[in-house]
């Protein structure tokens, strides 16, 4: 027997990631770095992931139980859709959401494994884009405009509010100016947060999601809007 | 007590009655064309082609009910294996040798619940064309593999007759060609599986009008159903996506 006790358990999170409307949906930006304690543990790490072709979810908290519980939603939804015959419906996949995290609610307690997702949806019956966060417990709340979550959220809670006020509210943007917003944000973040990426090392990921399903951001979309921000274009 | 004379007999009265059964059954199709899988059918009401998994479809024939419950069969199994393990481990093989076929043997040897009316085109579609894979699976577990098309109709000369049809065409046509050449071996098919006639049987005539293509003849019986047509589609990056073909798309490849 060693005299060093249990070994310390090895979680990896810490996250900055965005969901705010624009013009033609919902769009998600986050940044790629996983961290564990103090250290990077990986700077590649996805967190904007989609469960099928009408919802994204931006994920923060444990990373380990985020992949476990986005795995598992993907599977549900695409059993229901196979067996039913029909789509499950948002407030039917919200709800799914919803449990998956309060059943999750013992391990956050006892102090790992924390999971908190932003949800972005494109509401085909409504026809819009519709943002949801969850806090831990499952319950949900409808946002308006914009959400955030993971470490590096809360220092620009602010800059969302700034940002409507100065420049009128996100859903009326075009996607590149979305998409900007959204990477001064993740930077902003990450320059008051360890815990997050930014974009300067590995580009950020960005998807949207709108009537015709989910489109990924290119490359090339995402170093355009970098250069914008700079201000070298 | 039962004794194997019973037993045989057993098996041949449920052998004829599922057979029975199955002779009236639309046929379905599956070939491979230059984009991926093709599945076609007519039907009634009811829709007889589903999307099983990631790159699998089936589509069959039997009592709706029993279809049913292969389908939701093939679900589970399919789901469950692609959830605890991946995705690229839910293959057709997998599925029919291992899941299906060994429960549809054992509900046609139990003597005292009543056989499953089913028997069914699988497909698959691999990230290219050479590991694309058809199995045809029967009320009694037996199953085959093949790689570029599968039929399942009413009676085995019917099936036989369209799989020379099918064995005829260029291999790896595009959508429209493939689609009109199985709604011709369908119609052949349909009209052998309903006269009962074997076309190489010396005995009987098998066209009673040979300027009439089978697709004409079977116009009548045709217009109480509906064409289904649904494709497990490869994109260039080798991915796979299934969905029902349009009512133009199917009107472009109609046979005359």
């Amino acid at each position: 027997m060693g005299a060093s006790g249990p070994a310390p358990v090895a979680e990896v999170h810490g996250t900055t990631v965005i969901a705010v409307k624009y013009n033609g949906g919902v769009l998600n930006v986050g940044d790629r770095r996983a961290t564990g304690g103090t250290a990077v543990m990986y700077d590649r790490a996805e967190k904007i992931l989609a469960l099928d072709e009408h919802t994204l979810l931006a994920v923060s908290g444990s990373y380990a139980t985020a992949l476990n519980i986005v795995r598992y939603l993907q599977h549900a939804f695409k059993y229901y859709r196979r067996t039913q015959l029909q789509e499950m419906s948002l407030e039917g996949k919200l709800q799914e959401i919803g449990r998956m995290i309060a059943n999750n609610l013992p391990n956050a307690m006892s102090g790992f494994g924390a999971f908190l997702p932003v949800l972005s949806a494109w509401d085909t019956v409504a026809d819009e884009g519709r943002i949801y966060f969850y806090d831990g417990m499952g319950a949900r709340f409808e946002q308006a405009e914009h959400g955030a979550a993971g470490s590096g959220s809360a220092p620009i809670r602010g800059v969302f509010e700034y940002v409507t006020r100065t420049k009128g509210p996100f859903h009326k943007m075009p996607l590149k100016a979305a998409l900007r917003e959204c990477l001064e944000m993740l930077d902003i973040a990450a320059d008051l947060d360890s815990a997050t990426g930014g974009y300067d090392k590995v580009l950020p990921s960005a998807m949207a999601v709108g009537p015709s399903g989910i489109v990924k951001i290119t490359d090339e979309q995402l170093n355009t809007a970098i250069r914008q921000v700079r201000g070298k274009e | 007590m039962m004794t194997p004379y019973d037993w045989n007999e057993s098996v041949r009265n449920r052998m004829e009655f599922v057979e029975e059964r199955l002779r009236s059954g639309s046929p379905v199709i599956g070939i491979r064309y230059s984009g991926g899988l093709l599945l076609v059918t007519l039907r009634g009401t009811q829709s007889k082609t589903f999307e099983i998994y990631d790159r699998i479809a089936m589509s069959a024939i039997g009592a709706p009910s029993d279809v049913e419950a292969v389908r939701i069969a093939a679900l589970d199994f399919a789901h469950q294996e692609g959830f605890a393990r991946s995705p690229d481990d839910v293959t057709v093989n997998r599925l029919v040798s291992f899941a299906i076929s060994p429960a549809l043997k054992k509900a046609f040897g139990d003597a005292w619940s009543a056989p499953l009316v089913f028997r069914g085109v699988f497909a698959e579609a691999g990230s290219a064309p050479e590991h694309d894979r058809f199995a045809t699976l029967n009320f009694d577990g037996n199953f085959a593999y093949s790689s570029s098309f599968a039929v399942a109709a009413g009676t085995t000369p019917a099936e036989e007759a369209m799989r020379d049809v099918l064995t005829a065409l260029t291999p790896d046509v595009p959508l429209q060609e493939a689609l009109r050449a199985t709604l011709e071996a369908w119609a052949l098919g349909r009209k052998l599986a309903l006269s009962g006639v074997d076309p190489d049987s010396e005995e009987e005539e098998t066209s009673t009008n040979p300027a009439v293509s089978p697709w004409g003849e079977m116009e009548d019986d045709r217009a109480q159903l509906t064409t289904e047509a649904a494709v497990l589609e490869r994109n260039t990056l080798g991915e796979v996506g299934f969905r029902f073909l349009t009512e133009d798309e199917i009107a472009l490849s109609l046979p005359h």
